[in-house]
């Protein structure tokens, strides 16, 4: 007889947690009239970066990113110019691949790449969703980004010469940086790193990306 | 149920299909009964398979931490932190006191998150349909607390080796204390809609009993081995991170039938929300990566085996690094589902069809995780 | 705004024009059973849409938005579009017996409202049988859901209109023991004779403890169960059944069995009210409203215990039937027998 009161008793409260649900306002949103609005570090798709006055794409043609996607979604065709400065002939982002981990914007240094919070680009075949350089710098035109700060290199050629047997080096220097948000543990990589590329060849790809500042905190303000 | 003399029903075989809406994920059941009782059931996987840890044989170990995500999704921080904890086992390396905590708040995050979707596919099998949305509307909760840090809802890619990859944002503790506050009266919420009532008492209790020296056997690791009454946990008994520091009661359960694992669970869910209220109240201030070369990392020759308690049980990586080498040899993944969807034809003998799909329901077995 | 002296008012003009009574009577009363049909197809219509906003509010959701204001012709594109489906047949079914059952099931759900009072006067024919009539005539849906699992030469559907069939025959009992210690009190069988002995408020059959609302709440569930909904809904559980005994059926043929199951909720709700909660009588506004709007609420009482509770498995639903229902409603008639004959309740 008790099990039959509680029973019922119980009964008649799950019925009004229910109850009690039906008079609440609903908390979902009515896409696509009313939208959701994402948090700023949104990991969308991937576009390119471009300088806020000239217009130009940030990218050096350092292929950092294509390095570290691991889904090899970007591909990068450059060419070698005069005294070895790559100049960036495509740039394409096959969505198709892209598993939006977001490991490309980490490994930039020049805030070139980003990924937008835009998430609305369904298409109706496959081979629009392959972005090329044109696609990638029109979406990223207007997404906003902070520029890492980067001093003038005074003086570092001297340096430079040293700097090159000893890849690892830099790493060294960049451990005991100071807490995450200044960048002063890179403005040397990206100045030293063009260099080694005039004068070293191009097979040796593994060793420029050993210059780079692997082990430093991503820098916040290029999210 | 004794069958009178003389009556005989055929044993007839049903297939109970990849595509279902109730197995969790692609999995199929060929279940052999006799009228509406099971004698014999056989799980067929590898409708999900994706050959993750070849692909990650291909990786360098931070490209491995997306791959580790979607090992299994519902928990994809402890996937990244087991990953994690193997490699700086490997090379070890040092972790910093802020990182460790942030790694705890994410964990624990992620068990509720997991946990409220566990709740809301039981009650969506047995029929109730709005816990369903109720333990989804929590989740959106938590999975803006993700993505106001990291970018993604459910492919995190933050707990890396030596660390985290990103630090919370300014507005991450306020959310999150706003978060728990509400969390412990939706729990009884639900508690209310679900627990005490007698026709969802009926479907679970006694239905689908585990006893402890089987599940033992069969390796069936986290809630669904502690309703059976052992009291194991890894976080208890083979301590990683920092969980010594933190206060937290171990829910178990007596008999081990499907009620058992649902009170465990709910249980559950109220200590990690005490997890992460100490968390935040005690997470200093620092740096939230440790050394760690991104690009060109390598181990020094050897295995190592870590494991964590995830929410669905023990999950384990286990790595094989030859000397000098970017690529690991083998990475190997062990999920708890596993263990637990082979025990299922041992406690599914005797139950009826309707039984099947709340036992499978409150061992909350998912294919990711089986399949990999 | 009384309709009862609108159809004097037209039964009148059809006898003037001059037809032979016979013929008049035939129009009538097809004239009457259509407007009747009407009425029903548009009542459950807005069923639907009724069910689909009072789920999408519990679960703290909007619902239909898009078609018309919060949806309210959402139904109707539903049907049009069910409309231009396909209509599926396997090849081997067992053809007369897959093509009658929706058409039974769909004829035996509509045929209880003859004798249903929808308002002071409203009634299509008041037989002096009426509750029995009604209770006879839910016998026949089980005949069609045992058509329609049959008739689908499928595993999952033979297993489910067994189950239906089972679950249905055992509710009725307890179903028809309530309403007889209802019928006991009055002393007739007819409707309109058990709405008129409720003209009070205080006469409510709700309100005559102690076996008014226990035979209330008996009938509520009993009525549930008969209409396989939630929690008893086993026979067309998605997650375990891929939906029973209406697996093999598609298009327009499908969309029979579902309002059908709308309709028979409507019909157990009305008829609660009928028995239970005084019919039509209320005061200020006209009887039919009141009848509409009291089995609306009740209505809506059963689709709130839809999105509330689990669903029974199939041998506790037997169980709950025969070992606690059927005992607890044959107590309730021996004290509703005892209470008529001390007299109690003589107001």
């Amino acid at each position: 007889m008790i099990k039959l009161i509680d029973g019922i008793k119980n009964l008649v409260i799950g019925l009004m947690t229910t109850g009690k649900h039906l008079l609440r306002h609903n908390v979902t949103v009515q896409y696509p009239t009313q939208r959701w609005e994402m948090p700023e570090r949104s990991r969308g798709i991937v576009v390119l970066l471009s300088d806020k006055e000239t217009g130009e794409l940030n990218c050096t043609v350092c292929m950092l990113c294509m390095r570290a996607c691991p889904a090899s979604a970007i591909t990068i065709d450059f060419e070698k110019g005069e005294k070895g400065k790559r100049t960036l002939i495509d740039f394409t982002v096959d969505n198709t691949i892209c598993c939006f981990c977001g490991m490309c914007e980490e490994t930039c240094n020049f805030a070139a790449i980003k990924m937008a919070t835009m998430y609305e680009f369904a298409t109706e075949d496959k081979e629009s969703l392959i972005w090329h350089k044109d696609k990638l710098q029109e979406m990223g035109r207007d997404v906003p980004y902070e520029k890492p700060v980067r001093k003038k290199p005074a003086a570092k050629p001297v340096a430079k010469p040293a700097a090159k047997p000893a890849p690892d080096k830099p790493a060294d220097d960049a451990k005991p940086a100071a807490p995450v948000e200044t960048n002063p543990p890179q403005e040397k990589k990206p100045e030293e790193e063009p260099k080694p590329a005039e004068t070293t060849a191009a097979p040796e790809p593994e060793k420029k990306s050993e210059d780079q500042s692997p082990d430093e905190k991503p820098p916040e303000d290029q999210k | 149920m004794s069958e009178p003399q003389g009556l005989h029903t055929k044993e007839f075989t049903l297939n109970v299909g990849p595509i279902h809406p109730s197995t969790h994920g692609v999995c199929r059941f060929v279940v052999k009964m006799e009228g509406e009782v099971i004698t014999e059931l056989t799980p067929v996987i590898g409708y999900l398979h994706r050959a993750l840890e070849k692909i990650c044989e291909n990786r360098t170990y931070e490209q491995i931490i997306p791959v580790t995500d979607r090992f299994e999704y519902c928990t994809a921080m402890s996937c990244n932190m087991a990953f994690s904890l193997a490699t700086e086992k490997l090379a070890g390396i040092e972790v910093p006191e802020r990182a460790e905590y942030l790694r705890v708040i994410m964990l624990e995050l992620n068990r509720i998150a997991s946990h409220l979707i566990w709740f809301g596919t039981t009650a969506l099998d047995l029929g109730a349909l709005t816990p369903f949305l109720y333990g989804f509307r929590e989740r959106e909760d938590i999975l803006d607390l993700f993505e106001m840090t990291c970018g993604q809802r459910l492919t995190f890619n933050y707990i890396r080796p030596g660390g985290v990859s990103k630090d919370i944002p300014p507005e991450f503790i306020p959310k999150c204390r706003e978060f728990l506050d509400g969390f412990n009266t939706k729990i009884d919420d639900y508690e209310k809609v679900l627990t005490g009532n007698p026709i969802f008492i009926t479907r679970n209790k006694n239905v689908g009993i585990m006893p402890p020296d089987v599940g033992i056997a069969y390796a069936v690791s986290g809630p669904a081995l502690r309703a059976s009454g052992v009291k194991h946990d890894l976080r208890r008994d083979d301590p990683y991170s920092i969980y010594d520091r933190f206060e937290f009661d171990l829910p178990t359960g007596e008999t081990g039938d499907c009620y058992d694992r649902y009170l465990v669970r709910i249980q559950e869910m109220r200590e990690s929300a005490k997890i992460v209220r100490q968390a935040i109240e005690q997470i200093p201030e620092g740096e939230i990566r440790g050394k760690f070369n991104k690009m060109n990392f390598k181990p020094p020759a050897g295995e190592v085996y870590s494991r964590i308690e995830n929410s669905r049980g023990e999950m384990g990586i286990y790595i094989q690094a030859a000397e000098k080498q970017k690529k690991p040899l083998r990475v190997k993944m062990r999920g708890g589902s596993y263990n637990q969807l082979q025990v299922m034809p041992v406690i599914c003998k005797g139950a009826k069809i309707a039984d099947l799909v709340a036992i499978m329901a409150s061992m909350d077995i998912i294919m990711p995780d089986v399949d990999r | 705004m009384e309709l009862k002296g609108l159809f004097k008012y037209l039964y009148e003009l059809l006898a003037s024009t001059g037809l032979p009574q016979g013929w008049v009577d035939l129009i009538a009363m097809v004239a009457l059973a259509l407007v009747v049909f009407g009425f029903i197809a548009l009542v459950v219509l807005y069923l639907v849409w009724w069910e689909r906003k009072v789920s999408a509010h519990t679960q703290q959701r909007l619902g239909p938005m898009r078609t018309g204001w919060h949806g309210w012709y959402q139904t109707v594109a539903d049907t049009i579009k069910l409309l231009q489906k396909e209509d599926i047949r396997p090849a081997l079914v067992d053809r007369p017996v897959y093509f009658w059952s929706p058409v039974v099931i769909f004829v035996a759900a509509f045929m209880a409202y003859v004798v249903m009072p929808f308002g002071d006067g409203l009634i299509v024919a008041d037989l002096n049988i009426g509750i029995l009539y009604i209770v006879a005539i839910t016998s026949f849906t089980i005949i069609g859901m045992l058509m329609a699992g049959w008739g689908s030469n499928n595993k999952y559907s033979l297993l489910g209109g067994m189950r239906s069939a089972a679950q249905v025959v055992s509710y009725e009992i307890p179903m028809v023991v309530s309403i007889c210690s209802i019928v006991l009190f009055v002393g007739s069988l007819s409707m309109v004779d058990i709405v008129q002995s409720q003209a009070k408020i205080y006469q409510w059959f709700i309100f005559r403890l102690p076996f008014g609302p226990l035979a209330f709440i008996i009938y509520l569930i009993a009525g549930v169960a008969e209409t396989n909904r939630t929690p008893f809904d086993l026979p067309e559980a998605e997650q375990e059944l891929v939906s029973g005994f209406n697996t093999e059926y598609s298009g327009m043929k499908f969309s029979m069995f579902f309002l059908a199951e709308f309709i028979n909720m409507f019909t157990v709700a009305a008829i609660a009210v009928t028995l239970f909660f005084g019919g039509w009588h209320g005061p200020v506004l006209p009887s039919w409203m009141w009848f509409i709007g009291k089995t609306l609420v009740l209505v809506f009482v059963i689709m709130w215990f839809r999105w509330t509770y689990p669903r029974l498995r199939v041998d506790h639903l037997m169980e709950f039937a025969w070992k606690f229902l059927i005992p607890v409603a044959f107590i309730n008639l021996i004290l509703a027998a005892l209470m008529k004959y001390s007299g109690w309740f003589n107001w």
